[in-house]
């Protein structure tokens, strides 16, 4: 009985070995490169320019994808969002990434303070003004153990073994930095980074302002629709992208 | 399944829809920005729309082990917070009355009283509402983020506000639309079941401020606490909607109403006030039992005799009407 036991697990950690190397990842396929520009202006300068700046700087299409639905409960959404372009640049010890995609829906608020009172006293409450609204976002995520020769983690918010950070900017609620070892497992670290964005014409323009990566490292993007009901896993996300 | 498990039984018989128990709850537990709309307790009159409106058909809960879909509520079926425009009225000298803005459409309780008719009769009761504490909480399955648990100790059902990320999936799969999305905080929020007072051996705040003394609070697995004795002894509580498969922990002593006339003598299965079919719509089959169960304590007393089931539910002190653990908590870190 025991044996048979260890054979039905033998076999079975056969079959798994293929799959688990499979959500390791694989090196990009050629043409997956993003060239990385080194410009003369400083990055909080880049930051904050607006794409007549970026304009200089060599862009690159890439494709979107969705996520096919998670939940059985889950409503189907359409590809609304194909593409997104992607500039970079390489200024003063940072990474700078450009993300401009066109979403007709601007789905984002400010949260109105209630004048000249101090949140203890006040009477009058700010106001939740929706319970069903989402709002947009993007997000760029990289091997939290990068370098040359790193294989891809799994697109699925890597594994335990491969971790990946993501820089998280929401429209409503600015940036965020996470961290996962595998789907399900994204958390926050609590802290934030440099971002800044527009909308403008149907528009979205925002850039991220990473640590530097070095050349050979992997980076994968995600968009998120507000007026689609993304969020979590529901979202647009591209394959993974080399740096060069 | 927990360990233990906390219920609430509610007698509606006694609900006389002062709200006293909803403004306890909101004064101690979101009287904070983004929680205006939210009442983790709420009294709503049946038949009637309910909060958010029609709830009771928007989908949620299980169905052969698997979820059930359901759109998210909209801020119109919670109704928006309005201002009225006083200063207009009473400082620039405008002479229309004074009104509310935006026009008020939806409300916590907007039909409040409106009730039914049965034949040519209106009739209507008050239906106290608060998270059910399920056995089996759909909101707890739906949550990716795992940010929901079912404390083991009581069997209270908590979101932890660090995991969650405001997806809303929660709120979807409830069935009874008792969880609520706070955005500014951007993230969802519900019933606590009062816990941080339930460790310091003080009952539920909506139920110690209930004038009509129509709760009773124990752990179920208890067979000393009346909730356990209400529910599985005399059998006389009732969930809401058993058939959403997620198994509530909040029971409710179905409406005991007299016949709608000559009601002395007469079984109030003839000539019901409040229509059967409906409390089945509520309460499942077992209603039917159940009011016969207590159509017969009552004929017991009647008759010169003593109900147990009718003393507990009269509840005349605290010691009566709850049974508090507090040395179940373990403390957590």
């Amino acid at each position: 009985m025991r044996t048979r036991q260890l054979l039905i697990i033998g076999s079975a950690s056969l079959l798994l070995c293929p799959m688990t190397r499979a959500q390791a990842g694989a090196r990009p396929a050629a043409g997956q490169s993003l060239s990385v520009a080194a410009p003369s202006a400083n990055a909080d300068n880049l930051l904050h320019a607006g794409p007549a700046a970026w304009s200089q700087i060599a862009v690159k299409r890439i494709a979107l994808n969705r996520t096919p639905p998670l939940y059985d409960t889950d409503e189907p959404a359409t590809l609304e969002i194909s593409s997104a372009d992607v500039r970079l640049a390489r200024v003063s010890g940072k990474l700078l990434v450009q993300l401009t995609w066109r979403d007709p829906t601007h789905d984002a608020t400010t949260f109105a303070e209630v004048p000249n009172t101090p949140p203890e006293t006040r009477f009058r409450k700010v106001q939740t003004e929706a319970d069903d609204r989402f709002f947009d976002a993007a997000a760029v995520m990289f091997p939290a153990k990068s370098g040359a020769g790193v294989i891809a983690p799994s697109l699925q918010m890597g594994d335990a073994e491969h971790p990946v950070e993501i820089y998280y900017w929401n429209a409503t609620r600015g940036s965020m930095v996470m961290q996962a070892q595998g789907r399900g497992t994204t958390r926050r670290t609590g802290q934030s980074f440099p971002a800044n964005s527009t909308y403008q014409n149907g528009q979205w323009n925002v850039v991220f302002e990473l640590p530097d990566l070095p050349a050979g490292t992997t980076v994968a993007f995600a968009v998120w629709n507000g007026s689609q009901k993304d969020r979590d896993g529901r979202k647009y996300f591209s394959v993974w992208q080399v740096l060069e | 399944m927990s360990k233990h498990q906390y219920a609430m039984v509610m007698d509606l018989n006694k609900c006389l829809g002062c709200q006293t128990c909803t403004i306890a709850c909101k004064k101690l537990w979101t009287d904070r920005d983004g929680t205006g709309y939210m009442y983790w307790n709420n009294v709503e009159t049946r038949p009637g729309l309910g909060y958010p409106r029609q709830w009771d058909r928007i989908g949620g809960g299980w169905k052969d082990g698997a979820l059930q879909p359901s759109p998210l509520p909209t801020m119109d079926d919670y109704g928006h917070a309005w201002e009225y425009n006083y200063e207009q009225r009473l400082y620039e000298g405008k002479k229309q009355p004074v009104m509310p803005s935006p026009e008020p459409k939806s409300g916590v309780n907007w039909d409040e009283d409106v009730g039914g008719m049965n034949e040519d009769e209106n009739y209507f009761f008050y239906l106290p509402r608060i998270c059910n504490h399920c056995t089996y909480p759909a909101c707890l399955e739906a949550c990716p983020r795992k940010a929901i648990y079912k404390r083991d100790e009581d069997g209270i059902v908590v979101i932890d506000q660090d995991r969650c990320q405001g997806y809303r999936y929660c709120i979807k799969a409830c069935p009874y639309k008792k969880i609520y999305f706070n955005e500014v905080t951007g993230k969802s929020e519900k019933c606590i079941f009062c816990y941080p007072r339930l460790e310091k051996g003080e009952v539920n705040a909506c139920a110690a401020q209930c004038p009509g003394r129509l709760r009773f609070v124990g752990l179920l697995d208890d067979p000393e606490s009346p909730v356990h004795k209400l529910v599985l002894v005399h059998k006389i509580a009732l969930p809401l909607f058993p058939e959403r498969g997620t198994q509530p922990n909040v029971f409710y002593v179905p409406p005991f109403n007299p016949p709608k006339r000559e009601n002395y003598g007469k079984s109030i299965q003839e000539d019901p006030r409040v229509p059967l079919d409906y409390l089945i719509y509520l309460f499942g089959p077992e209603v039917k039992n159940v009011i016969l169960r207590l159509e017969a304590e009552l004929k017991k007393t009647q008759e010169g005799g003593r109900s147990e089931a009718l003393q507990l539910l009269i509840g005349r002190d605290a010691e009566t009407r709850y049974r508090i653990r507090p040395q179940l908590v373990q403390i957590h870190l």
